[in-house]
């Protein structure tokens, strides 16, 4: 029996707009997609509703990147990106340029482990995790460590870089 | 027992503090933990880094905003740029000036609009296209719905019909009105020589088609039931299409719709005010010609048309159709307007920013 897409809407809506605008980076976009998966899920009616919008979802932002690829809108985006960061202490940097710096440290994970973690923090459980990404139940905590690991090293080396930068 | 995770890159401690390690292997965890300094000390870095990582990822969210009501997902997400309001006032006034133009000119009513055989066809038509059991609740009058479906069996069609008002009998009324006799008759007669199997047959019929019908490289398609086609998103439309849909730019856009058929066609609905909806319909001009309702078509009627063109454009109150082609895309335009109205709009068509 397909779950009531109404309940799933309320309990995951944010959480998808949360996993998708860290794919798209774009909060307007990532409310269309989300909105879009939903809209998806009434006319398909998966069984398992919120895998399937994560799903979906994934696949929406592969292929709105791949378009703003094509459309070189990304040189738009890094345009706007600061060359250097400030050395304020973390909590003072302003909430973009933490942004990018979040962003930036993302991207350096391999797309596996960063799914994971975004999916992870969407609200997934371990056995959604492993479901939508193929790997094995017993290895997600490893690849959360990982990620985790990963990504706080590329953030914290983004920082200290930037800060090479605005001194040199 | 050795020590948690040796080699294994913290895997264990990140389940267990995310509560998903089972629950065997948590008791067993617990145990080692509660003799092991070492494993302890582990934990607490493996902790460090989990937050650190959450606060991370929770610093880069977007504005949290309330999702929209669950109702609205079924049609396409839609902006309204601020100057939406300014905008349909100055379309508004457009639309208004010009009918009032014409009532002046035209004051006498010209025609009968409903017909027995006009029912039937617009029983049939609604037979193809409608699903009423899926009628949005907000779905607001079309054209089509107002021009060409007679007062009694509107009623029973879709509960939101009911909703149309006086207002938009006055507005049946002026479109009647505004349409003269050598136009009723010109139109009339192509329709009769174009479409063999087109419904309408009287002149009262294609008056009142006049304004309800759509024509497509020639051949008039009865769309009835507009309201009932596929809503789809804009990211839809625009894979359809191969290019950003176009529509009038001050306007709100209600949605996009699929247009039954194989040509691509979608129509951007776009709202007037809240009564009034403009329908503008769009396929690829490539697109390989295809006449869904079977109609027979003059080529010199299909030529005419994609000829069309400015020096056109003063021919078009006589003509039943108002096309142009916006960059790659065959546009098309409805709504309870005059013929002027509809025409000055199409000019406005671009694509939607």
């Amino acid at each position: 029996m397909p779950d009531d897409i109404a309940e799933v809407y309320r309990s995951t809506y944010p959480a998808l707009v949360r996993f998708l605008y860290r794919k798209v980076w774009d909060a307007e976009r990532a409310e269309d997609l989300a909105q879009e998966a939903f809209a998806r899920a009434l006319v398909h009616r998966p069984e398992n509703t919120r895998g399937w919008l994560f799903v979906v979802a994934a696949n929406m932002a592969r292929d709105e990147a791949r378009r703003a690829a094509r459309e070189k809108r990304h040189l738009t985006l890094l345009k706007s990106e600061p060359d250097a960061v400030s050395t304020a202490p973390e909590d003072a940097i302003d909430a973009d340029t933490q942004r990018t710096l979040v962003r930036k440290a993302l991207d350096e994970l391999t797309p596996r482990d960063r799914e994971a973690l975004l999916l992870w923090d969407a609200g997934m459980s371990y056995d959604e995790i492993a479901a939508q990404t193929g790997l094995a139940r017993g290895a997600i905590g490893t690849t959360l460590a990982r990620a985790r690991r990963r990504l706080v090293e590329a953030y914290d080396a983004e920082r200290e870089g930037g800060q090479h930068v605005a001194r040199g | 027992m050795s020590h948690v995770d040796e080699g294994g890159g913290g895997g264990t401690l990140h389940a267990y503090l995310d509560g998903e390690l089972p629950s065997a292997e948590r008791v067993a965890l617990e145990a080692h933990l509660a003799q092991c300094p070492t494993c302890r000390a582990r934990l607490t870095e493996e902790r460090a880094l989990l937050e650190r990582a959450s606060a991370l990822l929770g610093s880069a969210r977007p504005a949290e905003r309330p999702a929209p009501p669950f109702e609205q997902l079924r049609r396409a997400p839609t902006h309204s740029p601020w100057y939406v309001r300014r905008s349909v006032a100055w379309a508004a006034s457009i639309a208004v000036a010009l009918g009032l133009g014409y009532y002046l000119r035209n004051p006498a009513p010209a025609v009968v609009s409903d017909t027995p055989q006009q029912q039937v066809a617009t029983a049939q038509h609604r037979d193809a296209f409608a699903q009423p059991e899926k009628a949005p609740a907000l779905t607001p009058v079309t054209v089509t719905a107002t021009a060409h479906t007679p007062a009694p069996t509107r009623a029973t069609a879709r509960a939101s019909v009911q909703t149309a008002t006086a207002e938009r009998q006055h507005l049946r009324d002026e479109v009647a009105r505004e349409t003269p006799h050598a136009d009723s008759a010109a139109a009339a007669s192509r329709s009769v020589t174009l479409n063999a199997a087109a419904a309408p047959r009287s002149v009262a019929d294609s008056l009142t088609a006049r304004v309800a019908e759509v024509v497509v490289d020639g051949a008039p398609l009865a769309r009835p039931a507009a309201t009932n086609w596929p809503v789809i998103s804009r990211l839809m439309a625009k894979s359809i299409l191969g290019e950003e849909p176009v529509g009038l730019p001050g306007l709100a856009t209600r949605d996009f719709r699929r247009v039954p058929g194989t040509d691509g066609t979608i129509v951007v609905e776009q709202t007037l005010d809240s009564s009034t909806v403009i329908q503008i319909f769009q396929r690829p001009a490539g697109s390989a010609y295809y006449d869904s309702a079977g109609h027979l078509y003059a080529n010199e009627d299909r030529a005419r048309l994609r000829g069309y063109s400015s020096e056109d454009r003063g021919r078009q109150r006589g003509d039943r159709m108002f096309a142009r082609f916006v960059r790659g895309l065959r546009v098309e335009i409805m709504g309870p307007l005059s013929a002027d109205s509809l025409n000055r709009l199409l000019e406005q068509v671009a694509p939607l920013p």
